[in-house]
């Protein structure tokens, strides 16, 4: 009787899971050290279901120039809170070193931020000599990649 | 022998992991989520910051250019070169009753896209692209759409109306930052 029920000589029916369960840990561990990385500068609610916004992987690049306006009044570059004034300077310097074509100032404003706000950044960074922006939105999963008729 | 070292009637020495792994998937699937993939964005032309010697009388106005304005931020109409509807020559005359408002772009998108394709026949190039034969010809045609808010309005409508207007082709998108009400 006890040979038959739990036996050495029986096969083993079970899964060794210890494996798995390490890779899991790993994986997990570095999604937990990763995703606070990929944000950068403050988190701001940016317009999201938009369908038409074109991928850029630039906006992540440690390089790149993004104002943040969370709220009116409120300018970030990256990590640093600023006057509208020291933004100007700071993003002349900051683009400076790049080629004209390349000259682009992301703006990550917040849905509820009003317009003129927007503008008044656009207006100082065009005091700058920068013609190109780039307004930083979410794009709905799954839309149309490309507009219809072009 | 055998009853000694392995019996049936003993604890096993089994931790059940399963709950464990549940847990860690459900976890690594919502890290998976929650990390943004592709960072995506408009892009955007300003214009250059004007010279105050420079003559506004000696600048000519391009006619094909076309402004999408929105009227006031409270009742937030949209209007194409600063008409409500479709004047009668325009190509989608008839086909909207009028341009719509921010909550609802698509009239507009749709008579965007009309006067783009009008445009292909006869073709009506940007300005110094007439004679670029070697750019393919959706890339020569004059798109460009200029958008004009008040500063009032909500960011996030701005956005709405820019998404419209790229969905019906325009390109380059310019955002007005001079006068605005």
């Amino acid at each position: 009787m006890g040979m038959q029920a739990g036996g050495s000589g029986g096969l083993q029916s079970e899964i060794n899971v210890t494996p798995m369960v390490d890779i899991m840990l790993v994986l997990l561990i570095i999604f937990m050290v990763v995703t606070p990385l990929l944000q950068h500068g403050v988190s701001v609610n940016i317009p999201r279901d938009t369908r038409y916004a074109e991928e850029d992987q630039l906006i992540n690049k440690e390089t790149s120039v993004i104002v943040a306006i969370p709220n009116d009044g409120e300018y970030w570059l990256g990590k640093k809170r600023m006057s509208i004034d020291d933004l100007k300077s700071e993003v002349d310097k900051a683009l400076s070193s790049k080629e004209k074509k390349d000259r682009i100032v992301y703006v990550k404003s917040g849905i509820g931020v009003s317009y003129g706000e927007v503008v008044r950044v656009i207006n100082a960074v065009r005091e700058k000599g920068i013609d190109q922006i780039g307004l930083v939105a979410d794009k709905k999963k799954g839309a149309a990649p490309k507009a219809p008729g072009t | 022998m055998a009853m000694a070292t392995k019996g049936s009637n003993r604890a096993v020495p089994y931790i059940n992991v399963t709950p464990l792994i549940d847990v860690l998937l459900v976890m690594l699937i919502i890290f998976m989520v929650i990390t943004p993939l592709k960072p995506t964005r408009f892009m955007a032309d300003i214009p250059a910051q004007r010279d105050p010697n420079e003559n506004i009388q000696n600048l000519k106005p391009n006619p094909l250019t076309l402004v999408v304005s929105i009227s006031s931020a409270t009742d937030l109409k949209l209007k194409l070169n600063n008409h409500d509807s479709p004047l009668p020559d325009e190509p989608c005359n008839g086909i909207v009753p009028d341009y719509g408002s921010v909550n609802d772009p698509s009239h507009l998108a749709q008579c965007l896209h009309e006067t783009f394709q009008k445009r292909f026949n006869p073709p009506a190039f940007k300005t110094g692209y007439e004679t670029r034969t070697d750019l393919l010809m959706e890339q020569r045609i004059e798109k460009t759409v200029f958008i004009k808010a008040p500063k009032a309005m909500k960011y996030g409508d701005v956005v709405k109306v820019i998404d419209a207007v790229k969905g019906a082709g325009a390109n380059p998108v310019g955002l007005q930052v001079d006068d605005l009400p």
